[in-house]
């Protein structure tokens, strides 16, 4: 009989691993996080999913030991798979066998032996004071792997993410509810994240979703002259460069707009929200507040009441 | 490999990082990434030109980040003040009303209510109560559950205050409601129905006997009458606390029933608010197709479940023989199977049953059942419920050696405990104490350090056994390998793996079932525990999927259309 089952309260629960190639999940810009010592992160994707734990896999291209702030020693590297990086992080609160795993590890990318990576890690997320969001793993587990069970989690990763493209599609089509999703036929587990995911990300394009997988899959099926690009533009020397982060008014602009049409339901969109929203794009709390100043001081903006904004129709 | 040139543009590129490097020599690298690792060119080109260049490249400055949220968290609604905003608390939603309002020309749904603080009764004191509005239409707000509301803001009016649940603020649902709502004159079907609450449903009597409650205090008894509902999605039972006089057959519409869970068996109750009403559907499903689809099936069995129509074959049967308080008692007990599963069965009384006539097909009507450990006992107190049949009624032997039903995991997690299933899922994770073990010789219970939980410091014995954690379908499981299952998986023997522990250490054994196993897909026989604490299968058989990827693959174009 399909009656519900009762859940116990404040139970803490594993959360299962997500199948996900990298640009979805770096891509993220979204966070959740309960105020229980013990509630899940979460980190929701573009596509809706809201991940506590993935299961990756692809080439580990760097790993380094850093020394930390307390003299502690960490070890970061980076992952490759088709769609793009993964990073993460082994620090001293590992659990011992991972702490053995990733010292073995590091001396055999060092002698510049190609490596591939299967891990189970848990999602982690920080936002810079910039605002900027960064997505990582923290690995629980990881073994190296053959070429055809990287193969064998490509096309499962990609059995997935055509999985979410398709819910997300479907999604577009219904109210952002529970009821209305569940009569679409959208699985469960994906509703609370689809609603987030489209709250906070607005309209997105997947057309490159769909080109990762299909890239992946020729690589899965060995199909490798097919799967060659060009060689990208390197900038090994600059690791990191902040140029995408920083919005000029122009941009700031375009993204207040996008987010009020995205947020409001007809009460305008609350100052805090949209503050948040922006800071997730990369936009800092002083630029959103000068820009929405300055948007109402030109009429683009009304405040039908204190804190709440609206497009001028 | 086609098109020597192919990876020109590549090895150009990675000249330019490395001048002087000989060409063939980034070749061959390119090759063996594509070759033996998968990897494409241009996803290897970065580490190839790491290879070559011997000079360690810059480190990136490490940044420190910290989330500029300025959260406010209360535990108590008069720690808030009238101009907060983005707090957060956890509360009791003690009502939750819903109104159409008119916005701006567009019609809105709004919900207010009551909610009260200190949801889990720890501050002791009183309880303060106050009024919210939720304008984010938020579907998990439901009377009797305790929320976390995060992103709320406190709203004054008339020196009144309230809370204001914001579009952008996010409710967690930390106890689900005790009493949801349905929407009063809403039939929902039997298989939908809450584990609590008041509900509406239509439904055909199947039948209905007078019968007494006791008081416990030896006061008296109440006549209640009891009996079953079935729709085309199921069946229930109830317990009417009023006269109910209507005929086996008669459809009935039945307003503000409750639906109290025993065991895992939800039931209705009717008392004095239920209104009752004979209901008029042509359309409805008669008497008799109702009745076949009330027979049960074993993976159907649920601890509490009465009323129990069954038909199975009994494979075992034995007599055991107690004593109790002076008196020398006897009970009957045996395994049954049909093409669902296998459980046991008990019976109080003696049952026309040889043990040579077996496995013997029966039909078991008005049954109870009691779970132990997740595994249904179907329990018979009097001869007449049981009728032997000449035939099984579905086809074929049952292959009890491999009576194994497939389900998939998502299925298993949410359902009840079952015994003989078969599924499929992936290792994400393979626990540290995997390997050997040694057990209690009283017991069986796993030592630590030596020492029994029960019977304290003993002797143990070896045994080998794998703790793994199975995923699938965005649900987890755990997953408990016994000695020779585990060991067949990881086609080794147990002095073999005590070898390799004592040499390397159980670390290094462990990583090595982790790169034999993790991120595998595999098939898995043996029983499920759900308990309510997770759920946990106990596994005597599991072998690595052997998923064709190429075909995987081409499946997955066709299903989506790729290409």
């Amino acid at each position: 009989m399909g009656v519900a089952m009762m859940t116990p309260s404040r139970q803490i629960q594993r959360q299962p691993a997500w199948f996900m190639l990298a640009s979805e999940f770096g891509e993220s810009t979204l966070n959740e996080k309960g105020s229980g010592e013990f509630d899940p992160t979460f980190v929701i994707t573009k596509l809706g999913a809201k991940v506590n734990r993935v299961v990756v896999s692809g080439l580990v291209e760097r790993l380094e030991i850093r020394e930390t702030s307390n003299g502690s020693q960490m070890y970061q590297g980076q992952l490759r798979d088709p769609s793009g990086l993964h990073y993460f992080s082994v620090g001293e609160y590992a659990s011992e066998s991972m702490q053995e795993f990733i010292v073995h590890l590091l001396g055999k990318v060092d002698s510049g032996e190609p490596v591939l990576l299967c891990m189970t890690a848990k999602a982690r997320w920080y936002q810079t004071d910039e605002g900027a969001v960064y997505t990582s793993l923290r690995p629980e587990e990881a073994a190296i792997v053959s070429r055809d069970r990287y193969a064998s989690w490509l096309v499962r990763a990609c059995a997935a993410t055509l999985n979410r493209l398709d819910q997300h599609q479907k999604s577009l089509n219904c109210e952002p509810s529970k009821e209305a999703m569940l009569k679409e036929g959208i699985h469960k587990e994906l509703i609370d994240g689809l609603i987030a995911a489209q709250a906070h990300y607005g309209q997105i394009d997947t057309e490159g979703y769909r080109l990762n997988v299909m890239q992946a899959l020729d690589i899965a099926e060995g199909k490798m002259a097919a799967a060659t690009t060009a060689p990208p533009k390197l900038n090994l020397s600059e690791p990191t460069s902040d140029d995408e982060n920083e919005g000029d008014g122009e941009d700031l602009q375009a993204v207040i707009l996008e987010c009020i049409q995205a947020m409001d339901n007809g009460e305008g969109v609350d100052f805090e929200s949209l503050v948040r929203n922006l800071g997730a794009r990369g936009f800092s709390r002083e630029q959103s507040e000068a820009e929405l100043d300055s948007m109402s001081d030109e009429g683009i903006l009304h405040e039908p009441r204190f804190g709440w904004f609206k497009i001028v129709a | 490999m086609s098109g020597d040139d192919r990876y020109d543009d590549h090895i150009s590129a990675v000249l330019q990082e490395c001048p002087g490097v000989d060409r063939d020599e980034i070749k061959a690298a390119f090759q063996k990434y594509e070759e033996e690792f998968f990897i494409p060119p241009q996803d290897a080109i970065r580490s190839i030109i790491r290879r070559f260049k011997s000079e360690t490249d810059t480190k990136p400055a490490a940044k420190a980040g910290q989330s500029n949220r300025t959260t406010k968290k209360v535990n108590r609604l008069s720690e808030l003040k009238s101009d907060d905003r983005d707090i957060e608390i956890e509360v009791e939603i003690v009502s939750h009303n819903v109104r159409e309002q008119m916005i701006r020309g567009e019609s809105k749904s709004i919900a207010f209510g009551l909610l009260e603080d200190d949801p889990w009764q720890e501050g002791g004191g009183e309880r303060t109560r106050w009024e919210y509005k939720d304008w984010g239409n938020n579907s998990n707000i439901a009377p009797g559950s305790v929320v976390r509301i995060e992103g709320a803001s406190v709203n004054e009016y008339q020196g009144r205050m309230s809370l204001n649940i914001n579009q952008s603020s996010r409710i967690a649902v930390l106890r689900e409601g005790t009493r949801p709502v349905v929407a009063p004159g809403e039939p929902v079907d039997i298989s939908d129905l809450p584990s609590d609450g008041y509900v509406c449903i239509v439904g055909r009597l199947m039948s209905s006997r007078p019968d007494q409650i006791h008081r416990r205090d030896g006061s008296g008894s109440i006549d209640v009458i009891r009996g079953r509902l079935a729709d085309e999605s199921g069946a229930i039972g109830f317990l009417s606390w009023e006269p109910f006089e209507y005929e086996v057959g008669t459809l009935l519409k039945i307003d503000g029933a409750q639906v109290k869970t025993f065991r895992d068996t939800p039931e209705l109750n009717f008392g004095r608010t239920t209104k009752i009403e004979p209901f008029h559907d042509a359309s409805f499903a008669d008497t008799d197709s109702l009745k076949e689809g009330m027979v049960s099936t074993i993976s159907k069995l649920r601890d509490g479940s009465k009323d129990v129509e069954i038909v199975v074959n009994i494979t075992s049967w034995e007599k055991r023989t107690f004593t109790k308080e002076g008196q020398e008692r006897h009970l009957w007990s045996g395994q049954i199977a049909d093409p669902t599963g296998q459980c046991r069965v008990s019976a109080w009384t003696e049952l026309p049953i040889e043990t040579s006539s077996l496995p013997l097909t029966v039909r078991i009507t008005d049954a109870r059942v009691r779970a132990w450990q997740g595994i249904p006992d179907i329990t018979i107190d009097r001869e007449d419920q049981i009728t032997i049949l000449e035939e099984t009624p579905w086809e074929g032997e049952l292959d009890l050696e491999n009576l194994k039903i497939e389900v998939p995991l998502d299925e298993l997690v949410s359902g009840p405990s079952r015994v003989g299933i078969s599924t499929k899922g992936t290792i994400v994770s393979v626990r540290e104490d995997s390997g050997t073990i040694m057990r209690c010789p009283e017991c069986r219970r796993v030592l630590r350090e030596g020492q029994c939980f029960e019977h304290g410091a003993v002797e143990g014995n070896e045994d080998v056994r794998l703790r793994l954690v199975l995923d699938d379908k965005a649900v987890t499981c755990a997953l408990l390998i016994s000695k020779d299952a585990a060991l067949a998986l990881l086609e080794t023997d147990h002095p073999t793996m005590v070898d390799q522990i004592q040499a390397n250490g159980s670390m290094a054994y462990v990583q090595t079932i982790r790169d034999k196993l993790l991120g595998c897909e595999v098939d898995v026989t043996g029983r499920i525990i759900n308990d309510g604490q997770g759920a946990m299968i106990l596994c005597d058989g599991a072998t690595l999927s052997t998923t064709d990827t190429g075909l995987k693959a081409t499946e997955l174009r066709a299903q989506w259309g790729l290409q």
